[in-house]
């Protein structure tokens, strides 16, 4: 088995990974990329628990992307992963891993402001905006997975920067129902969700990544405040489209929902950190509303508070290729329940060619659970291989 | 023996830090704002102390030492990623879309356009442009992924391909001085000097600079750096140490 191991090892350094391909006629240019990535997953249970379904290997990306321009008019970017493709049609979704990932077409003629119209990342979140393959866990923190707001939609998107990039401003209105929205139909409330987005960086603009890959030599800042607001109030006897509220039915409710964000990163010499911190207030219209958790309306003032931050630090030791990420996030899912979830985790990655070979390790510590939220194990290993061809 | 095996991938580890070239390192003595927005690449021009600059966005400038913009092509390419000029004509290279626009040096008329199919990533196409007097060819390198130095005939066409992997993460900008070939690296921050006949690397500085992309040497024969997402000149001594 050892000896398996590390002839795997190897064949993975030496593979090479210089396989985007692009073709073009002079004026229209057309990208084709995409991405494999494959861990096994260990667990260590409760005591309480015996089902071991999760010990297993796991192929998590097989992803194709298609990305064009036209002129300098006209951009398009089709993302797809085919791993997750057919639970699309029927089942649920995983917010944090969609089968269709990006189907949206951008107009960038009006120099001062581009549109984006179709289905894509909503610019809310900016650890939400990182691209999965530029960290060195095998998930996002719980918080911006998608189970406590939607991190896609389809709908419109105007989006500007100012001051050479370090500026960029995010407006723009979807159907509110999320990655469920690519079946077809609004709830019945026919309600939109509006989301927008400022942030802010120095002395630089700053991508939106985890990792300092090019060990910045002068130190570098960027915060961001974002807000989205919906107000579904559902018509008596209605429903929302199954699966749209997501696991903890906070992602849609029957009323009004504000929900607001601040993030911050930093990074320097190879170091990095985020913060980023959310809340929910929620105010369901009904009184016997399950987000009431059946208390009486003088205790519960007719709203609910749901939120939580997550907090990373990362170190990028270039002549070693490796990185090592620290995370440690805290989630309340309502204000109304006692107590609150706290998950730490360690990240560690080597680069056999970048970002785009990579060997990933991540092991997951549950400090603390919520009531409404019980989890069946202690701790988890996830060890895999991440290839891009880009 | 059988703990051996697990030996070996910590002694790649180890192999693979002193694998990185070392580089000596360097800090600008001065530095100063352009107007050029998101410059991409600078040369010289051939008959006075101005630049020729290229932006992202892809537009052609002049510019004077001070890095403010005298004048404009009345053009609007894709992403203008490198320049170069000769006594008669400006060169310049368009990453995304493959192309050499030729430009007259005194009135920047396009004058002539030549396409040069690559088929590697979008954003990791034709970076650099520079004239490699040993040879007395026209070179362009592609960004990364892999790179590539080309030899260009005389008509532009290629004649030869030259794969430089391994020598930085990526090239941003290409220059010609002092009998050398001179290569940038943004990822890197790295200024590499090659012989340019075999192209080997003869020495390498190291600097700190965010997102480097134009590199050239002046009259007064000091390194100049461009930086594209600072909007910025850095002027540094020279000779290197």
């Amino acid at each position: 088995m050892r000896k398996l191991i590390l002839v795997v090892l190897l064949i993975i350094a030496y593979v090479p990974t210089n396989a985007q391909l692009s073709l073009g006629n002079g004026q229209h240019v057309l990208e084709i990329t995409g991405g494999v990535s494959t861990y096994y997953n260990q667990r260590i249970l409760k005591e309480t628990s015996d089902n071991k379904n999760k010990d297993r290997f796991r192929l998590r990306d097989a992803q194709l992307q298609l990305e064009g321009r036209y002129k300098n008019t006209i951009a398009y970017e089709l993302q797809v992963d085919f791993v997750d493709l057919a639970s699309f049609a029927t089942g649920a979704i995983d917010p944090e891993n969609p089968g269709l990932m990006d189907a949206f077409v951008t107009y960038k003629g009006l120099g001062f402001m581009d549109i984006q119209m179709g289905y894509g990342k909503l610019f809310y979140s900016r650890s939400s905006l990182v691209p999965f393959q530029y960290t060195t866990f095998w998930q996002r923190a719980q918080i911006v997975r998608g189970d406590m707001f939607s991190r896609r939609d389809v709908g419109i998107t105007l989006m500007s920067d100012f001051w050479r990039q370090r500026i960029n401003l995010y407006g723009g209105v979807y159907t509110g129902l999320g990655e469920l929205s690519i079946r077809g139909d609004n709830d019945a409330s026919g309600q939109p969700e509006f989301v927008g987005r400022i942030d802010i960086a120095y002395p630089s603009r700053f991508r939106y990544r985890d990792i300092d890959d090019k060990i910045t030599p002068i130190p570098m800042f960027q915060l961001g405040v974002n807000g989205r607001y919906a107000n579904k109030q559902l018509p008596e006897g209605r429903s929302f489209p199954a699966f749209s509220t997501g696991e903890f039915g906070l992602k849609v409710i029957n009323g009004e929902r504000y929900l607001y964000g601040m993030d911050a990163a930093f990074q320097y010499m190879g170091f990095s950190a985020q913060f980023e911190i959310h809340q929910m207030h929620a105010i369901p219209q009904l009184e016997n509303d399950a987000l009431f958790q059946g208390l009486p309306i003088d205790q519960t003032d007719g709203f609910v508070l749901a939120g939580g931050y997550v907090t990373q630090l990362n170190y990028h030791y270039r002549p070693w290729k490796s990185i090592i990420s620290l995370r440690f996030e805290e989630l309340d899912l309502n204000d109304l329940v006692p107590g609150n979830s706290q998950r730490l985790s360690i990240g560690a990655a080597y680069q056999f060619r970048g970002f785009d070979s990579m060997l990933k390790f991540q092991y997951f510590r549950i400090l603390r659970e919520e009531s409404i939220d019980p989890i069946r194990w202690t701790e988890q290993f996830r060890i895999g291989w991440q290839y891009n061809f880009k | 023996m059988r703990q051996l095996y697990w030996i070996l991938p910590f002694l790649f580890l180890l192999a693979s830090a002193f694998i990185v070239k070392k580089a000596t390192h360097i800090k600008p003595k001065e530095s100063f704002f352009t107007n050029v927005p998101e410059p991409s690449d600078i040369c010289n021009h051939p008959n006075n102390n101005n630049y020729f600059m290229v932006s992202d966005n892809g537009y052609l400038f002049e510019v004077d030492e001070n890095g403010q913009i005298i004048r404009k092509a009345d053009f609007e390419g894709f992403d203008c990623e490198g320049v170069h000029a000769d006594e008669n004509f400006v060169y310049v290279v368009e990453e995304m879309v493959r192309k050499i626009r030729v430009f007259d040096l005194n009135t920047l008329e396009l004058v002539r356009t030549v396409h040069l199919p690559y088929q590697g990533g979008r954003n990791k196409g034709y970076e650099a442009i520079t004239f490699n007097k040993a040879k007395n060819r026209m070179v362009i390198l592609t960004e990364k992924d892999p790179i590539y130095l080309f030899e260009l005939n005389e008509d532009l066409s290629i004649y030869n391909e030259i794969l430089l992997d391994g020598i930085a993460r990526d090239i941003s900008a290409a220059t010609y001085h002092a009998d050398h070939l001179w290569l940038l690296s943004d990822e890197d921050r790295t200024v590499f000097k090659l012989d340019p006949n075999n192209y080997k690397v003869l020495a390498a500085w190291k600097f700190p600079i965010i997102n480097p992309e134009g590199l050239v040497f002046n009259k007064k024969d000091q390194m100049v750096i461009v930086s594209d997402d600072m909007e910025k000149f850095f002027i540094f001594e020279t000779p290197l140490p």
